[in-house]
């Protein structure tokens, strides 16, 4: 083998980088890592007492009104190194602790300031540098001491040719138990680097929860999706097929126009209440785009009732609102779950009307009053000569009898004696709902 | 088949499907309607009173939906009328729970009138799997999974094993002849003696027991 083999020139410089960083990755959690922490920690150390030093005195300056900026940007030093931190004990220490939420994710001065002080995790911070300047107190002294020791047994003792073997011992352990000591201040280090810059259960825990929430409002949409678009889209399908065959002659089969300018009339119809809705959902992904973190799909409330029944309008439903005891700036206080569930009743109750009876005059009607939130959809008789009286509801009635009943109501849907159709909600209306 | 037409209840809960269906149906000489309903309790009147050949059954309705409409009807008679259930999405949750329940197959609303109505003579005829792709698809990745054993099932000849394998596997009686080298009559006397000891009423049935037992396995 020629000596070039061993020597890679100027041109590999890339190659030793990586092979030194597979030597490191190698040794990062064994004691070299450990040794290199415990060395870095005696500055480090240093360095953040004089970070709590300015702490206390921007919190004694705080009483002159000046101190608060110096608080709010030493915090956020800290919170700055804490990340630091994380990354040294990651590779040092082999310590797996994840990184922090940002306080720059957070919208606005305000938020940020709130989450800066407030932050469980900011604090937390505060508590692991005080632990470091602690640790790094302990690794100096436990060097000095051991390091006088090795000096006093050098220079202080008579050596000859009886004592230097026992001494020479002596030293070696004094030495050893040094680097033990040490060694055990960087172990604990790693405990409580664990404890202290890992994730904190709330974290934790509000993320759990913003995914479970994004899960939900993900299903509520695909349902709402199922339930509207999805089956006007097939309605529409079996309408147009139906046509184009009564209008295609084939064998003995009659040709039937009436069936056909029908079935256009309804397709007609329902193509438009689903784009209607499906303006609806686009606006509400829109919405949660741009909200981007927010987290959750707007659920419709009674506020979108007017722009609901405007779709309705427009696809030739005469329909009034009729809104009562409600503040005139959405109704701020009915919850939003229940504003959801009565905007669903009042799209199911208007869309089954449109698909069972045609268009007849409908007045769509919200009460609070009481404690009690009514909502009705009430239609006259039916105008379209082929419908006839719904079958007690449509597929998503089911469904909101379940959710009126788990909210404490009553959802009842039944034809009136002048031959038209009602569909009737009262929820209790409190607080906590 | 017969001269006499397919007899036909359509069950949904929209008018406008139903009154579509009805037309794309009536338009086929070997199909009859004879009944529509468009709740489940509703379809349970009219199939007693119509005696259909196949029910067309919507799953989501209110009162009774098509799910207990199905098992109700397979309680009645286990052979007559058979189900056909319609769905929008073919990853509907409820489809796999309505095979369970004793439908025969389902078919996509959207699917090409020609194909419904080719998947209404399947199931009339019981002779092969309605969309035997997707349907083997939904069986296998709702039936929680087994150890592979074929002992769990009644002991069947290797003959049939054979068969039954071919059966889930989608394959009509024309084509489990042709790849055993048997003739039409001899698979289908093969396929009633698997449903008979499987006690399964058709094939989508018997391919349910096979996936729940684990003989057939993913």
């Amino acid at each position: 083998m020629s000596p070039t083999s061993y020597w890679h020139g100027p041109g590999t410089a890339a190659e030793s980088v990586a092979q030194l960083r597979a030597v490191l990755a190698a040794a990062r959690p064994g004691w070299p890592g450990r040794a290199v922490y415990a060395l870095t920690s005696l500055p480090l150390g240093a360095a953040y007492l004089g970070l709590f030093a300015g702490l206390v005195a921007s919190a004694v300056a705080v009483v002159y009104g000046v101190g608060v900026v110096l608080v709010l940007l030493l915090l956020g030093a800290t919170r700055g190194v804490a990340g630091m931190e994380r990354r040294l004990a990651r590779h040092l220490l082999g310590v797996d602790v994840p990184d922090a939420q940002r306080v720059r994710d957070q919208r606005g001065v305000v938020r940020r300031v709130r989450r800066l002080v407030l932050g469980a995790d900011t604090w937390r911070a505060v508590g692991w540098l005080g632990a470091r300047v602690l640790l790094a107190a302990g690794t100096l002294a436990t060097l000095l001491f051991g390091g006088a020791a090795v000096v006093a047994l050098g220079w202080e003792v008579d050596w000859n040719a009886v004592t230097a073997l026992p001494l020479l011992a002596l030293v070696a352990a004094v030495a050893g138990g040094t680097l033990a000591v040490v060694d055990l201040h960087v172990r604990l280090a790693a405990r409580v680097a664990a404890r202290l810059l890992g994730a904190a259960p709330e974290q934790r825990i509000a993320e759990l929860q913003q995914s479970t929430r994004r899960l939900a409002d993900r299903n509520r949409l695909a349902r709402d999706l199922h339930d509207t678009i999805g089956h006007a889209l097939t309605a529409s399908l079996l309408q147009a097929t139906a046509a184009r065959r009564t209008l295609t002659p084939a064998g003995d089969r009659p040709l039937q126009p009436d069936f056909a300018r029908q079935a256009l009339g309804h397709i007609e119809t329902n193509t438009r209440t689903a784009l209607a809705e499906l303006d609806r959902v686009l606006s509400v992904l829109r919405t949660d785009e741009e909200a981007a973190a927010g987290g959750s799909f707007a659920a419709p409330s009674l506020a979108d009732l007017e722009g609901l029944l405007a779709g309705l309008r427009d696809g030739g439903l005469p329909v009034a609102l009729v809104l009562d005891g409600l503040a005139d700036d959405g109704a701020d206080d009915v919850p939003p779950a229940l504003q959801e569930l009565v905007y669903r009743v009042v799209q199911e109750g208007t869309t089954n009307v449109l698909r069972h009876a045609g268009c007849p005059l409908t007045v769509v009607q919200v009460v609070h009053s009481g404690g009690v939130l009514l909502a009705r959809v009430c239609n006259e008789r039916a105008s379209q000569l082929d419908s006839r009286p719904g079958p007690g509801g449509g597929r998503g009635l089911a469904g909101l009898r379940e959710r009126t009943a788990a909210a404490g109501g009553t959802l009842t849907a039944e034809p009136t004696p002048t031959g038209g159709f009602e569909l009737c909600v009262t929820l209790p209306v409190t607080a906590a709902a | 088949m017969t001269g006499t037409p397919l007899r036909l209840v359509l069950v949904d809960d929209d008018v406008l499907v139903r009154s579509g269906l009805r037309v794309i149906l009536e338009g086929e000489a070997d199909l009859t309607v004879v009944g529509d309903a468009g709740t489940g309790r509703e379809a349970l009147e009219v199939a007693a009173r119509s005696d259909p050949d196949v029910v067309l059954m919507d799953v989501r309705m209110p009162d009774m939906d098509g799910i207990a409409a199905t098992a109700e009807l397979v309680a009645r008679d286990p052979q007559r009328p058979r189900v056909l259930v319609l769905t929008t999405f073919e990853d509907d949750d409820y489809l796999f729970r309505s095979l369970q329940a004793g439908a025969s197959g389902f078919a996509l609303k959207r699917s090409d009138p020609d194909e419904l109505v080719d998947a209404i003579r399947v199931v009339a005829r019981g002779t092969s799997l309605v969309l035997p792709d997707l349907t083997r698809r939904l069986i296998a990745s709702h039936v929680p999974g087994r150890t592979r054993g074929a002992a769990a099932l009644p002991d069947l000849t290797a003959r049939e094993a054979d068969v039954l394998r071919l059966v889930a596997g989608g394959l009509s009686n024309a084509e489990i002849a042709a790849r055993l080298h048997l003739s039409r009559e001899t698979v289908k006397t093969h396929v009633s003696g698997v449903l008979l000891k499987l006690g399964a009423r058709d094939r989508t049935q018997a391919v349910i027991a096979a996936y729940e037992s684990g003989f057939m396995a993913l």
